[in-house]
């Protein structure tokens, strides 16, 4: 669980606005960073490119007052005493034959083109060998001689590598700066973010009591949390009214009904009583068993409807309680001329209300039954798909359209055409409220043809049924004469 | 029998005062909690039946007296709270039954019975008899007469839960709860079916039925004389 949502963080969409601000933040660094490089690269080239020029300029002046045999001194003097260091110079002829200067010949084949030509010189200082790289300014002497004034690069090459090297870890440096600090950044969001999910899913199934934690730091997080808590304050509330609301209505409609049912008893107990009224007093109690049974059903399903949640629920096997109920309606089946099977797992646990269970199993299969006409068949299997069981109960009756699916599961939705069929149109809407109540889903779909109504409850736990409390739980429920013996003594 | 009945509906606890006395119980009536808990303490009753929701003390908490008082009297408790929360909660305080209203009387009479028949007949019997119907439990062997009668260990169920009750009135809810565990009405005539197949294995080609429907009630098993 927590492994998934360490992953999930990836998804989450803290995590995905870092990582554009960690883009963002590199794009920047690399913009400035780099373009500060080449603007330093072209200053460094400028200044080199002035001295050049400047040089050149000189010497030139020099050929026009002195002539070649002035030039040549000049140049030599700058070789031998004051030159700058890493000056390149040389004077060749018009055949590019070498006539003064600091190099042994002519590096281009002829006049170069560029107005900067490079090249490379091989230093020959004692003792050591090295490869120099030169940038050079060209020009042709009016008699056709030609003059290169150069300078050695590889001081500013060396520095300019330097400064790229630092460039390049300055951007990586960067990057990985603002990428852990939108990683912890998202990390923390999302772990609030999750806190407040956990406990809304909590709250969701039914646990009562649970609160988002406020962490006292007054931020955003806590203000939310604050409300969402008020929220949650104000829905227990009303869930509590509801529930005695539901107590009293339960009670004030109930004890009339009683006293109805009661003195309609004993008017039936008379001795003198005609014959001739027996039979509508009996009538009119029967209405007064359905109007309660109708009443006790929305009490259910209401209550279920109001998010409370499954007081006492105990680990049932939902596949030995399809085997027993498919046991018990099975001479029902047949007596109308239909055959019902189960083939359900056993062993497939959920947590839950036995009865409720029951009576949900026990109001798909009478659906079943009431609405297939002789001769059909009605399926009840119970499966373990991965973390969920299914509970799916099947035939091959008329079914229901799509439309009518989709009503199915709302109070009082009796299926239109099927109303000469004695129902109360609760018993769907009874089945939603308890797979509701077990965070279960309840899907009709067509059985082609028919009708397949599939339950899909959580929770599901593999156990062995030896070790597991389902067999002792109905117990409690005992209100038989039988399981009772032997309590309160 | 003396039954003491704790209802503050007293419009409806005069009519079930009335019925009960007419099946032959001796009935004191106690109007809130407080009297029927002082009532219950200070006299010897052989069952009690409280509503649940009392004016003072409510029904589970005279059950709480009662035991505390090492008082095992059996309790039904009534009420008009009809969840199976409701249910457990109302047993767990220690009530022997639970009947949400409304009832039938013949359901209240058929459970005041099985109570206070219960106190009597606490033998473990492992064969159990009525006429010439015998069952076996040890062996899990159900014959009539001579004949062996073959029945699914549901049927045997049912079977044992009538023969334990003989004579005696058992309601089609008794059954479900009893014999099945079921704490609700199914629509369906799931009861008379399986009653119906019952009768089928052990009265049929009898001369003298055992099982016999009682009008309103419910069930019956045993030996009548013509």
């Amino acid at each position: 669980m927590k492994e998934a949502r360490r992953w999930g963080l990836f998804k989450t969409s803290a995590f995905r606005m870092s990582m554009g601000y960690t883009l963002l933040v590199t794009l920047a660094v690399c913009v400035t960073l780099g373009s500060t490089y080449l603007l330093t690269q072209s200053i460094i080239q400028g200044d080199v490119d002035l001295i050049l020029d400047a040089e050149l300029k000189s010497l030139e002046n020099q050929y026009v007052r002195s002539g070649i045999p002035g030039v040549t001194d000049e140049i030599n003097l700058r070789i031998d005493s004051w030159g700058r260091i890493g000056a390149v110079y040389m004077l060749a002829g018009p055949k590019f034959e070498r006539l003064a200067g600091n190099i042994t010949n002519w590096p281009f084949d002829g006049g170069p083109a560029e107005p900067w030509p490079e090249f490379r010189i091989e230093s020959i200082e004692p003792g050591q060998r090295s490869v120099h790289p030169v940038r050079a300014a060209v020009r042709k002497l009016p008699n056709g001689d030609w003059l290169l004034v150069g300078t050695d690069m590889s001081q500013d090459r060396r520095y300019a590598r330097t400064f790229q090297v630092a460039t390049l870890w300055g951007i990586g440096l960067s990057i990985l700066a603002a990428a852990i600090a939108g990683f912890s950044f998202s990390f923390r969001l999302a772990r609030r973010v999750g806190d407040v999910t956990d406990t809304c899913v909590r709250i969701m199934s039914g646990e009562e009591g649970h609160r988002l934690p406020v962490t006292g730091t007054s931020d955003e997080f806590d203000a939310l949390a604050a409300s969402v808590n008020r929220v949650l304050d104000r829905l227990e509330e009303q869930t509590r009214t509801l529930r005695a609301t539901f107590d009293s209505v339960a009670h004030d409609l109930r004890a009339p009904l009683h006293r109805l049912r009661t003195r309609m008893d004993a008017v039936l107990r008379l001795p003198t009583l005609e014959p001739g009224i027996r039979e509508p007093v009996e009538s009119a109690l029967r209405e007064v068993d359905r109007l309660q049974r109708t009443l006790a059903t929305l009490l259910q399903i209401a209550l279920a409807e109001s998010g409370a949640a499954l007081a006492s629920p105990a680990p049932v096997d939902i596949g030995e309680l399809a085997d027993e109920l498919v046991e018990l309606f099975e001479p029902v089946a047949r007596e109308r001329g239909l055959t019902l099977t189960g083939h359900p797992d056993h062993g497939v646990i959920v947590q839950g209300n036995r009865q409720l269970l029951a009576q949900l199993i026990t109001n798909l299969l009478e659906n079943a039954l009431k609405y297939v006409p002789p001769g059909g068949r009605i399926e009840v299997a119970v499966k373990r798909l991965g973390e969920r069981a299914h509970l799916v109960i099947s035939d091959n009756g008329p079914g229901m359209s799509a439309e009518e699916r989709q009503r199915a599961g709302q109070p009082f939705a009796r299926v239109g055409h099927r109303s000469g069929i004695e129902g109360s149109g609760l018993g769907l809407s009874l089945v939603a409220a308890i797979a509701r109540l077990h965070r279960a889903r309840l899907t009709l779909e067509s059985n082609d043809p028919g009708l397949r109504a599939v339950v899909s409850l959580p929770g599901s736990v593999a156990r062995l049924p030896s070790d597991s409390p389902a067999k002792t739980a109905p117990a409690l429920f005992a209100g038989g004469t039988e399981q009772a013996s032997g309590r309160g003594r | 029998m003396h039954i003491l009945l704790i209802e503050d509906d007293t419009e409806a606890a005069r009519v079930l005062v009335k019925g009960l006395r007419e099946s032959g119980y001796a009935v004191d009536h106690a109007a809130d909690g407080r009297e029927g808990l002082a009532r219950a303490l200070s006299s010897k009753f052989d069952l009690i039946v409280t509503d649940r929701m009392l004016p003072h003390v409510d029904g589970l908490a005279i059950i709480q007296q009662l035991r505390r008082a090492r008082l095992a009297t059996p309790v039904l408790v009534l009420s008009a709270l009809g969840t199976v929360d409701d249910r457990i909660r109302g047993l767990k305080a220690g009530g022997d039954d639970y009947l949400t209203k409304p009832f039938a009387f013949a359901e209240l009479l058929a459970r005041v019975e099985a109570l206070l028949r219960r106190r009597s007949s606490a033998v473990e019997a492992t064969v159990l008899r009525v006429a010439d119907l015998e069952f076996d439990l040890l062996a899990r062997k159900v014959t009539r007469g001579a004949e062996e009668i073959e029945l699914t260990a549901r049927e045997q169920k049912l079977l044992e839960f009538l023969m334990r009750r003989e004579g005696q009135v058992v309601t089609r809810t008794m059954l479900l709860e009893g014999v099945w565990d079921l704490h609700f009405d199914p629509q369906s005539n799931l009861v008379d079916v399986h009653i119906s197949r019952l009768r089928q294995a052990i009265d049929r080609g009898a001369e003298r039925p055992l099982i016999h429907t009682v009008r309103g009630s419910g069930y019956v098993l045993r030996e009548e004389d013509d």
